[in-house]
């Protein structure tokens, strides 16, 4: 059956040709190092018709009967002649790699391109230098490797994610996050054990053909593919531990804390005459009985405990002549180091692509991951850091001590709480799943043209609860209570395209162009409820209270997308690419834009002159220039809106929830780029990009005085610069038989700036903190009173305030103990100016030590946490932080103090740069060890054996006083960016690993 | 085609895939066709985006375009005075609009005693230390300014339609909505500017009147701001025809809002004239000292109730979000911080037998000796608590008849007749339980009619958020001369119950502090360059 149809393809393909002295003669062209198949590479016949390879290396191509001559060449490899006798068939040509680098297959878009070929500012990480920090996240893996790119991970819970930006934030209230393209496909899931590089585009030239959602950048993932003939096994058995990681803050002891609460009893009344200003100790020990001092409890020791982390990873790879296939399974399980929290997950992945035909294939991709974890409640971290050393959580049996208003007992804390019985008798759970297929068809319909079909459809099932059990105190006592939601979504991507690629003389023409379509749908429900009897806890036995949520949610994307490349001698390349999307997002007339590209490259180690040059092995310059956008707002933000989600007295009731929009529009990125690659010595690569982006009408939650009864309006409003330079070194610094020491480096520059606002607004969070958006000023960029200390004489806090004329000019700086009185200023922003990172690696022998260190500079970070945990006795049943160096508490007239009389403290913990610290830090990232046993590994008849031992985060330098500078820079519930505010803490980790290759 | 599968189910694991690409390679055959179509039909089945509407959400438009999204809106502006409406992207369990009026006046006064320094801003109320990122204020600001906007939609609705609809169902809607924003007006300028009877001309709120003004607007004078208030209460009384209970607006509830206005106006004619209308009306009654002690607990069935805001079993927000937890805690329920002030039982303490004592719970220990916290005896305040049981449920209550009978009585007062102010101020202590301890027209040596007048408000609406206007806007100090943390540096050691604080700051708030004003938020500072800030 499959000859038959083989014969009727050929036939047809053949009688396309309409040559009937012609054969067809077929072959391979294979890479002379390695014997692996070169794509693309070029058949030429003496008629001057071409053929092109495909991934395998495989071609045909019609010859004329008789003795013919094939010329074969391929970029970045020489060039032969071969001379093809009557009859000979499946012949093989080899050709000599010419700079081994410069071929690296790079995945851009929706193409691959030759290192050399391209045009656009791009950094790709191969899984080797991605692993090396063990992690279920990829932006923690991406931490430090790429330059432009920034990823923070503010949180250390169990399965959180980093929040990357590249090349700065370009978005204000639109999505900054870059978007993910996994095998081709935008969105999508994937195991980072299964990721065999990441490409990470960062200029229009490359990210334009994303169009509306490339705003932020776009990460390229390509999933693992078989490379060899025959079967190949990999596993991988990662286990180790993880410790929470407080930083710079370490709260009192009870002794410390005792001696601390004695400055809330000096004799001094703000105002009052006749003030010795002396510690009144016998008031002290009234309240403070003296066994206090002794009694030492440490809360963060009770609910931090160091945890397990496991990752367990499968993989086969095998490939025959029809087949490649990859199959990979993933466990990963990290139990919190806070008390009840931790994060499973299994990923199963499955790639097979079957070639049929003349360079024709057929890719089936299923990626299944199913998750399970505990989360934790803000509170129980909160009261871990705050509760007082003095209360033992813990009866005489071990048991967590039930405290509420009313226990019989002394309760010291502030809040009648114990957070260990709370957590010990409640859980935050989450559960979900994840399904992607992905069909692609790579057709070929001429030598020159391709159909290419690249599909998914995905599926999402997500839900979480809260469960309080009743035996908790707090208002849950006696009933329990009990909420959860589930979510699902759905949809599909569906991207139809046409390639091309011809090669005429010296130039090259290649470039695609089609149609894509993207939907979304969502729906959610949730329910609340209390009385659970038994500790039961499904809707099912809730008795009172009982609450239901839902809504559902949906969104489409329609594109129409092409693009040219056109190369001339591997030496002068030029791409351009257009596209256009239509978004949903947008009211009717408003809905299409368009995303140009055009972008040149110069390969100057091509030219003659430096073809043999043994310094210089590779040199180009780049240029481009192209619009993204961005519409992820989500929907509907143009209507006027009232919501019908509240009631009144069990009847129907709708609030002003929007105000109309009816212009809402595209925020659109104008991104310039001038790139220098430049390789010397075959040691040292460098790669230099300056860049300068404009979002131009960003989407904009503009806002409104409170008075007209909403906070914002969504408008197109205003600009943001982003500006910066961007340094890449690779660098084999020795290179010995048995040692080596290489260095990878990256340094990045972002310097950001508004314009254009109609007129400067402020954002406050519920603290008080403010944030001031302004023409030629920095995001994020706090404004607050500025601390100007303590007075010497009153012992009161000090702001500054500043008095203008009536134009606005400063007539004047004082200082005020009155905080109403204080100025509002800006004081630096939150977003770094400048960061990178370095890794050095050294082998000797089957030893191999590599050392990751990441740094940031320039942004600043507020400690929210000092509001509560140095207050200066605002809250003195709270536990305080241990004053670090340098501070102070006032204490008599005269006295020069960092920290306010508790006694006169008025407002002292209000917003203002008194929490405010410089961010920059210097961070041990990882130091890894490992032994390849090449010996042992042949006795048992493996491939290999790798044993290796490795630290994360191992540790921070840094001025902040706080847990971690490493805060959010989202602007989310709760948390404003830079502000650090009781957060899962980041973990120290140290793992061993068996890696075994069959 | 069955031999077609049967052949590559041969095919170890990857059959699916091998179907498929067996498929495919068939179709090569005619890939131009299918080409053309698979590209084409893309196009087709996405060529035209459809329109999407929000799932929870509705335009303003087809809203306001029938009755039952009138009533919908008109509802929604009650829900706005109970829901935790997000807020600087947060939904707070703190922000809600009532809870903050509570603390903000309530706390304000000398009826209530903190127990405890917090970093909570209802603790603002009590150290008069305000600031414009207070997040109460910020909050009770923006939410009176959403119910204005929402109402001021339904206003503009109905105007639109020129026939002036005769229906009195669309009127009552109507005049509920032009009640509630003279109800949240009248609140801003309470909170937000110096009383009326200090100084009218200086600046009141924001008048927002219709919802297509511009964003930039300065802030209306004191005066100007009642006379808007006056006169939608009016309005709102003659449209509202068709009473819908309690928990909605209602003619009687635009007259007793009116008699307060008049009252805060020193107009003690109409004070009276509005104050009568309201007793004369027949729909309500004053509680007896029976009904007067379940009447908070049942507020929406008490015959006292002009009007209240009605929560249900959903609204119970427990801890965290509701109005008890400050002030009431059955050991869980609540926080639980702040406590009737000893000056209030001191004034109560005459008449043992006032009814008025039964909201009044002390809490003892085992040995029966009052629990004291950092030093402050504990006496629990239940007038929002126990609605079905719950104690953390209630449905405030907004106008009540008591204060009809005691705004009639100050006005009375200030008018100098003494007799008929007694009788309305026997009126009230005959129901609650102090029958023989009534004036009969003949006021105490030593004493005037207004103090009288003020000192049973006092007692009658402790708790309620009366006190701190009644002191400010008859220009009189707030003493707050007795134990507790508003004296700034207290520690409880230095609590001697048996005498009086000595020597500290803040014991004493004058009526011509500018503190007794909140400051405007900061987000509408900053965002309307027109609007001024208090000094």
């Amino acid at each position: 059956m499959r000859n038959k149809l083989l014969a009727f393809f050929l036939l047809w393909s053949v009688s396309t040709q309409a040559q009937v002295q012609s054969r067809l003669l077929k072959g391979l062209v294979l890479s002379e190092k390695d014997h692996s198949g070169l794509s693309q590479a070029i058949i030429e016949n003496e008629d001057g018709k071409v053929s092109l390879t495909q991934n395998n290396g495989s071609f045909s191509i019609e010859v004329p009967n008789g003795v013919t001559k094939l010329l074969v060449r391929s970029i970045g490899y020489g060039t032969k002649t071969i001379t093809v006798q009557p009859g000979e068939n499946d012949i093989t040509v080899t050709l000599q790699e010419l700079n081994q680098k410069l071929n690296e297959l790079v995945v851009v878009g929706y193409s691959d391109k030759k290192k050399s070929e391209l045009t656009s500012a791009v950094t790709v990480i191969d899984s080797k230098k991605l692993n090396d920090v063990t992690s279920d996240d990829i932006g923690s893996l991406l931490q430090g490797k790429v330059p432009g790119l920034y990823a923070v991970n503010s949180s250390g819970a169990p399965g959180s994610a980093a929040e990357i930006r590249i090349r700065g934030i370009s978005s204000i209230n639109a999505s900054q996050s870059p978007i993910f393209v996994v095998d081709g496909i935008i969105g999508g899931n994937f195991d980072p054990n299964d990721v065999a590089s990441v490409t990470v585009l960062k200029d229009a030239a490359a990210t334009a053909m994303y169009g509306s959602q490339a705003n932020g950048g776009v990460i390229v993932i390509t999933t693992k593919r078989a490379t060899k003939e025959g079967l190949t096994v990999d596993a991988k058995l990662t286990t180790g531990v993880r410790f929470p990681d407080f930083g710079k803050i370490k709260m009192m002891n009870g002794s410390q804390l005792y001696n601390y609460q004695k400055e809330l009893y000096r004799d001094y009344i703000p105002g009052d005459t006749g003030n010795s200003y002396k510690i009144d100790l016998l008031r002290f020990y009234a309240d403070r009985p003296r066994y206090l001092d002794s009694t030492n409890f440490n809360w963060l020791d009770a609910m931090f405990k160091p945890a397990l982390v496991q990752n367990y990873h499968v993989s086969l790879a095998g490939k025959t002549k029809k087949n490649d296939y990859y199959f990979g399974l993933t466990y990963y399980n990290e139990d919190g180091t806070f008390i009840n929290t931790n994060y499973k997950r299994i990923n199963i992945f499955g790639s097979n692509t079957t070639h049929f035909g003349l360079n024709s294939s057929l890719t089936n991709n299923i990626n299944i991951n199913g998750t399970i974890g505990k989360s934790y409640d803000y509170n129980d971290v909160y009261y871990a850091y705050l509760n007082l050393p003095w209360d033992n959580p813990f009866d005489s049996a071990g048991k967590p001590v039930y405290v509420d208003q009313n226990v019989p007992f002394k309760w010291w804390s502030r809040d009648k709480i114990n957070p260990l019985q709370t957590a010990e008798n409640s859980n935050h759970e989450y559960k979900g799943f994840d399904v992607n297929y992905d069909l692609d068809l790579n057709l070929r319909i001429t030598p020159w043209l391709r159909y290419s079909s690249t599909n998914r459809l995905s599926a999402a099932y997500n839900t979480s609860s809260d469960y309080y059990s009743p035996v908790v105190a707090g208002q849950y006592h006696g009933t329990g209570f009990l909420d959860g939601t589930g979510e699902l979504d759905y949809g599909g991507v569906f991207n139809n395209l046409l390639k091309f690629d011809f090669t005429f003389g010296k130039s090259q023409l290649s470039g695609l162009a089609g149609v894509a379509y993207e939907i979304d749908k969502s729906q959610n429900m949730g329910g609340s409820g209390r009385g659970l009897p038994f500790n039961l806890k499904v809707f099912n036995v809730v008795s009172s209270n009982l609450a239901l949520t839902g809504s559902n949610n949906e969104a489409e994307i329609m594109s129409y997308l092409s693009q040219v490349n056109y190369n001339y001698e591997d030496r002068y390349f030029l791409t351009a690419s257009f596209r256009e999307d239509g978004s949903t997002a947008f009211p009717k007339s408003k809905r299409y834009g368009s995303f140009p590209a055009v972008s040149a490259a110069w390969l100057v180690s091509n030219e003659p002159f430096l073809q043999n040059s043994k310094t210089i092995n590779n040199l180009k310059v780049r240029a481009s220039y192209g619009i993204t956008g961005t519409q992820d707002i989500g929907a509907s933000r143009y209507l006027g809106l009232f919501s019908l989600s509240s009631q009144y007295n069990a009847l129907s009731a709708a609030t002003p929830l929007q105000l109309a929009s009816p212009d809402l529009t595209w925020e659109s990125k104008h991104e310039q780029d001038l790139g220098f690659d430049l390789g010397l010595f075959e040691r040292l690569s460098i790669t230099i990009d300056l860049y300068h982006n404009i979002t131009k009408n960003l989407l904009l939650q503009v806002s409104q005085p409170l008075s007209v009864g909403f906070e914002t309006r969504w408008e197109n409003s205003g600009q943001i610069e982003n500006k910066g330079l961007e340094l890449a070194l690779s660098s084999v610094n020795i290179r010995n038989r048995n040692f080596s020491w290489s260095t990878d480096f990256n340094i990045s520059f972002n310097n950001n700036k508004l314009k254009s606002l109609p007129a400067s607004f402020v954002r406050t969070d519920s603290w008080g903190n403010s944030q001031i958006y302004r023409n030629g000023g920095n995001l994020y960029e706090f404004y607050l009173p500025v601390w100007k200390g303590v007075d010497k004489q009153t012992g009161a806090p000090l702001w500054e305030q500043i008095t203008t004329d009536s134009s606005g000019n400063v007539k004047g700086r004082a200082t005020t103990s009155n905080y109403a009185n204080a100025t509002l200023e800006e004081v630096g922003s939150a977003v770094p100016t400048l960061q990178g990172g370095m890794t050095n690696t050294f082998t000797y022998k089957s030893f191999s030590l590599a050392v990751n260190a990441y740094f940031v500079s320039g942004n600043k970070v507020y400690s929210n946490n000092l509001r509560f945990a140095m207050n200066d006795g605002n809250e003195p049943l709270y536990n305080q932080i241990v004053l670090p160096k340098g501070y102070s508490i006032w204490t008599h007239p005269g006295d020069n103090a960092t920290n306010p009389s508790p006694e006169n403290n008025a407002n002292s913990t209000e917003p203002s740069t008194r929490y405010l610290f410089n961010g920059s830090f210097l961070q041990i990232r990882n130091i890894s060890l490992s032994y390849a046993a090449q010996s042992l590994a042949k006795a048992l008849r493996m491939e290999g054996i790798t044993f290796s031992l490795s630290a994360d985060n191992v540790y921070t330098f840094t001025k902040f006083i706080g847990q971690d500078p490493q805060v959010t820079i989202t602007p989310q519930n709760f948390n404003m960016p830079g502000v650090d505010d009781f957060k899962y803490p980041n973990n120290h980790q140290y793992l061993f690993t068996i890696d075994l290759k069959f | 085609m069955k031999y077609f599968i049967k052949k590559i189910s041969h095919h170890e694991m990857w059959s699916f895939s091998a179907i498929c690409s067996q498929a495919c390679s068939i179709r090569v055959q005619s890939a131009r066709a299918g080409l053309i179509l698979l590209t084409g039909l893309s196009i087709c089945f996405s060529g035209c985006l459809k329109e999407i509407q929000p799932s929870d959400a509705i335009t303003t438009e087809v809203l306001t375009s029938n009755l039952a999204g009138l009533t919908n809106a008109v509802n929604g502006a009650y829900s706005l005075l109970k829901d935790h409406v997000t807020f600087n992207g947060t939904e707070d369990a703190n922000n809600m609009y009532l809870r903050q009026y509570f603390q903000m006046s309530s706390f304000a006064g000398d009826n209530v005693v903190c127990a405890q320094v917090t970093e909570d801003p209802l603790f603002l109320g009590f150290s008069y230390n305000h600031a414009p990122t207070q997040a109460n204020a910020r909050y009770f600001w923006y939410i009176s300014y959403k119910i204005i906007n929402d109402c001021n939609t339904v206003i503009e609705a109905v105007g639109k339609d020129s026939t002036a609809n005769p229906n009195p169902a669309v009127q009552q809607l109507m005049g509920e909505c032009y009640f509630l924003r003279a109800f949240c007006n009248f609140n801003l300028v309470r909170f937000y500017a110096k009383p009326y009877t200090q100084d009218s001309a200086a600046p009141g709120i924001i008048l927002r009147l219709s919802t297509n003004e511009p964003e930039q607007k300065a802030r209306a004078t004191v005066a100007e701001v009642y006379k808007q208030v006056v006169s939608d209460a009016l309005e709102a009384a003659s449209l509202m025809n068709q009473p819908r209970g309690v928990i909605f607006a209602s003619k009687e509830a635009a007259w007793a809002l009116l008699s307060r206005v008049f009252l805060y106006q020193g107009d003690n004619k109409d004070c009276i004239d509005y104050s009568t209308k309201v007793i004369n009306s027949g729909r309500f009654s004053l509680c007896t000292a029976d009904q007067f002690k379940t009447m908070f607990a049942n507020a929406q069935s008490s015959p006292g109730t002009l009007f209240c805001i009605g929560f249900t079993d959903k609204d119970d927000y427990g801890k965290f979000g509701s109005i008890a937890s400050m002030i009431y805690s059955d050991g869980n329920s609540g926080w639980g911080e702040e406590y009737a002030s000893s000056s209030l039982r001191d004034l109560m303490s005459e008449h043992p037998e006032d009814i008025r004592w039964s909201y009044i719970v002390p809490l003892y220990d085992a040995d029966s000796n009052i629990v004291l916290k950092n030093g402050i005896p504990t006496y629990y305040d239940t007038k929002f608590s126990f609605q079905g049981g719950s104690p953390t449920l209630s449905s405030p209550i907004m106008f009540r008849m008591a204060e009809m009978y005691l705004n009639r009585a100050e006005a009375y007062s200030k008018t100098g007749d003494v007799k008929d102010a007694l009788d309305d101020v026997d009126a009230i202590r005959n129901n609650r339980g102090l029958g023989n301890s009534l004036y009969h027209g003949i006021l105490p040596g030593g004493t005037t009619a207004l103090q009288v007048v003020l000192n049973e408000r006092r007692i009658e609406f402790s708790f309620e958020g009366f006190r701190m206007f009644d002191l400010f806007r008859n220009n009189l100090a707030l003493v707050r001369d007795y134990w507790g943390y508003h004296l700034p540096g207290l520690v409880s050691s230095s609590i001697d119950l048996s005498v009086k604080p000595q020597g500290y700051p803040n014991e004493i708030i004058q009526p011509n502090d500018p503190r007794i004003q909140y400051y405007i938020p900061i987000d509408e500072v900053q965002a309307n360059k027109l609007c001024v800030q208090n000094p």
